[in-house]
């Protein structure tokens, strides 16, 4: 689904990811983790076609040259970022926001758009799956929402907008124990063996409840380990300084 | 150009027949503006809206005497909600519709009977010079009006290229409430069209006072609005300030009595060459009294952009309440922004405070929103639909917020 093939990228002349290998096929969960300025964030920010970087090798997702979509046009591919800090963007309603983006993406892959019942009703079964209360929906997008609930936003979108590769970006961070566990059941019920996932992380906390198949270590903009789950447990014990 | 309008002047003095003191009213004004011209950014007041300068590179000659007859012109609108209206063609009222009203509660009269005054602004003064349809419209003591009432502004192609003064005052008696909409159809060529109001809002009484420039035109456009509230009073004040190519909407509003209050909000929408100014003058003149302003503004191409406001606070006036910002979104390299934020104050028990931001669209945002599949564009509008859209929310009337939302392009 995903081939990433000796990934380099700059930013400000700064090298921050020098080589990276990665693959990852349908139904499969990879993790990434990694210490602070690793380029986890770059990575991710690449995938989603984010600009301002400097970007070498190849990326191609389900055959077709990643790099050279816009940013939307990922999204309409079927890539899709959590941000590990969500915007705030004020005086959008959350669920026009929801509505334009759904219908963005079905009218590009040439299907038939919602119209407000049909989406009302899509959001309330999503919004009950995931435990979510859906009045937080009619507020403006990410405007005074917790932290927590800035995430389970980002998953609930995940969700509505049902892509074939979920990227999670720290997900993690800021979560409460609670918090953590509505977003990562909310993530395992969207697994299946066509949907692939691929999560970035400091810690292995998140891992304990989403299981990956793969675990990368990334150092110094390469991924330097790959491994299983086992994999995770073994950093968290001696922590990135030591780990070669 | 003075040459001319003096010629026009003169003759439009003798075609009418004004008795000799409101013949001396109009003389006395009109030499006052041929003394000082169109104003120029010398004025402080006139500093970023160069009106001279604008008005002798656009016009070569403007006739402000040119359509007094009236028109059998059969003026439609559209609106998407239930309103009162009185139609003005070329500043001559031409439709009275009290359909919802008690009409016994409701004075209009129009006029030429213009009281002694001498402005120092010059626009005023040639506003006094010209104007011979003078529009009152007065609301009896106690009467609550059920529906809006639209004045509409309707133009006919006879005024191309040249002038037109007009003058309404509205008072509103005590206990009264009402609720006005002013448009224009304005989609004519290059008018200059100098619009006088003089609004008095009495004793616990409620004016909610929607000014709508919405379509695109070519029009030069003062608005002079002279507002005085009495005790417990309220004023909601809103300026869609978006179709004519140059405006200048000038608000001049006294708080005269205790526990008055406004609320004054704009929107600024611009583009391609527009260039718009929102002026205002709150004066907190007593105790007790209540003003916020916010004015947002979104500009595009090569557009200008003015906001100047003051709150002045008299020694008397203890205990007041004065709020007011402005905030820019400017989207080209090529736009100009001028904001002239301002306090005075004289009392020393007062609570005021003002601001100015200006700033570019956040591009973050913008990564946010396409990843989630919307377009550049798309992501660009619903930023800008959300930054106006808290101005919008202040609208309290809930027909003319989802008018105002068509004519934006908000969609729920």
């Amino acid at each position: 689904m995903l081939n990433i093939e000796n990934l380099k990228a700059k930013i400000d002349n700064k090298e921050i990811l020098k080589g990276l290998n990665l693959n990852i096929k349908p139904g499969e969960v990879h993790a990434i983790m990694g210490p602070n300025g690793s380029g986890k964030s770059t990575l991710s920010n690449i995938l989603s076609g984010k600009k301002g970087y400097e970007v070498n090798g190849t990326v191609s997702f389900e055959g077709e040259n990643l790099l050279e979509l816009e940013t939307e046009e990922r999204a309409h591919k079927g890539i899709f970022l959590a941000f590990q800090y969500p915007l705030e963007i004020p005086g959008v309603n959350t669920n026009t926001f929801l509505k334009t983006s759904i219908n963005a993406i079905k009218k590009a892959r040439g299907e038939k758009e919602l119209d407000a019942i049909e989406f009302l009703k899509l959001i309330k079964q999503k919004s009950l799956e995931l435990k979510f209360d859906e009045k937080i929906l009619s507020r403006q997008l990410n405007v005074g929402f917790s932290g927590g609930e800035k995430k389970k936003n980002e998953i609930l979108q995940m969700s509505i907008l049902d892509p074939k590769l979920s990227i999670l970006d720290e997900t993690d961070s800021g979560l409460d124990i609670d918090a953590l566990r509505i977003v990562s059941e909310g993530v395992n019920s969207l697994r299946n063996n066509k949907k692939s996932f691929l999560i970035i992380t400091h810690y292995q906390r998140l891992l304990d409840y989403i299981k990956p198949d793969f675990v990368h270590v990334l150092k110094n903009g390469q991924i330097i380990k790959s491994g299983d789950y086992e994999l995770a447990k073994e950093l968290e014990k001696v922590g990135y300084e030591d780990f070669n | 150009m003075e040459n001319n309008i003096k010629i026009n002047f003169e003759n439009y003095l003798n075609k009418k027949n004004f008795s000799s003191s409101q013949k001396e009213i109009k003389e006395i004004n009109f030499n006052n503006f041929i003394k000082n011209g169109f104003p120029n950014k010398r004025i402080e007041d006139w500093k970023f809206s160069d009106l001279k300068q604008i008005i002798t590179t656009n016009f070569e000659n403007i006739d402000f005497s040119k359509k007094e007859e009236q028109s059998n012109i059969d003026e439609n609108f559209t609106f998407d909600l239930e309103h009162n209206k009185i139609v003005f063609i070329n500043g001559i009222i031409s439709k009275i519709d009290f359909s919802y009203e008690d009409e016994k509660k409701i004075i209009v009269e129009q006029n030429s009977n213009l009281e002694k005054e001498l402005s120092e602004n010059s626009l005023l003064n040639l506003n006094t010079a010209f104007v011979s349809n003078y529009t009152k419209i007065l609301v009896k003591s106690g009467y609550q009006f059920k529906k809006p009432l639209i004045l509409f502004n309707y133009l006919t192609n006879d005024l191309n290229n040249n002038g037109l003064n007009t003058r309404v005052d509205i008072n509103l008696e005590d206990d009264t409430s009402l609720n006005i909409i002013n448009i224009s159809n304005e989609n004519l060529n290059n008018n200059f069209l100098n619009f006088r109001q003089k609004i008095n809002i009495g004793k616990n009484s409620i004016l909610k006072n929607y000014s709508l420039d919405i379509n695109k035109n070519s029009n030069f456009k003062y608005s002079f609005k002279d507002i005085n509230l009495e005790k417990n009073s309220h004023l909601e004040y809103f300026i869609l300030s978006k179709g004519s190519k140059f405006s200048k909407h000038d608000i001049n509003c006294s708080l005269n009595n205790e526990y008055g209050s406004v609320v004054l909000n704009g929107i600024i929408d611009l583009n391609d060459e527009r260039h718009h100014e929102i002026k205002t003058k709150i004066n907190h003149n007593e105790e007790n009294c209540k003003s916020y302003q916010l004015i947002k503004s979104v500009l595009n191409d090569n557009s200008k952009g003015v906001y100047q406001g003051k709150i002045y606070v008299d020694s008397k006036a203890q205990k007041t309440d004065g709020y007011q910002l402005s905030r820019a979104l400017l989207l080209s390299d090529e736009v100009e922004f001028n904001a002239k934020p301002e306090l005075e104050i004289y009392a020393d028990d007062v609570k005021c405070s003002h601001g100015s931001t200006s700033g570019n669209i956040d591009e973050n945002s913008i990564f946010y929103l396409m990843s989630r599949g919307l377009s550049y564009e798309q992501s660009k509008k619903l930023l800008t639909n959300g930054f106006l859209n808290e101005v919008i929310e202040k609208i309290t009337n809930e027909d003319v917020k989802s008018l105002v939302k068509e004519f934006i392009g908000i969609t729920e």
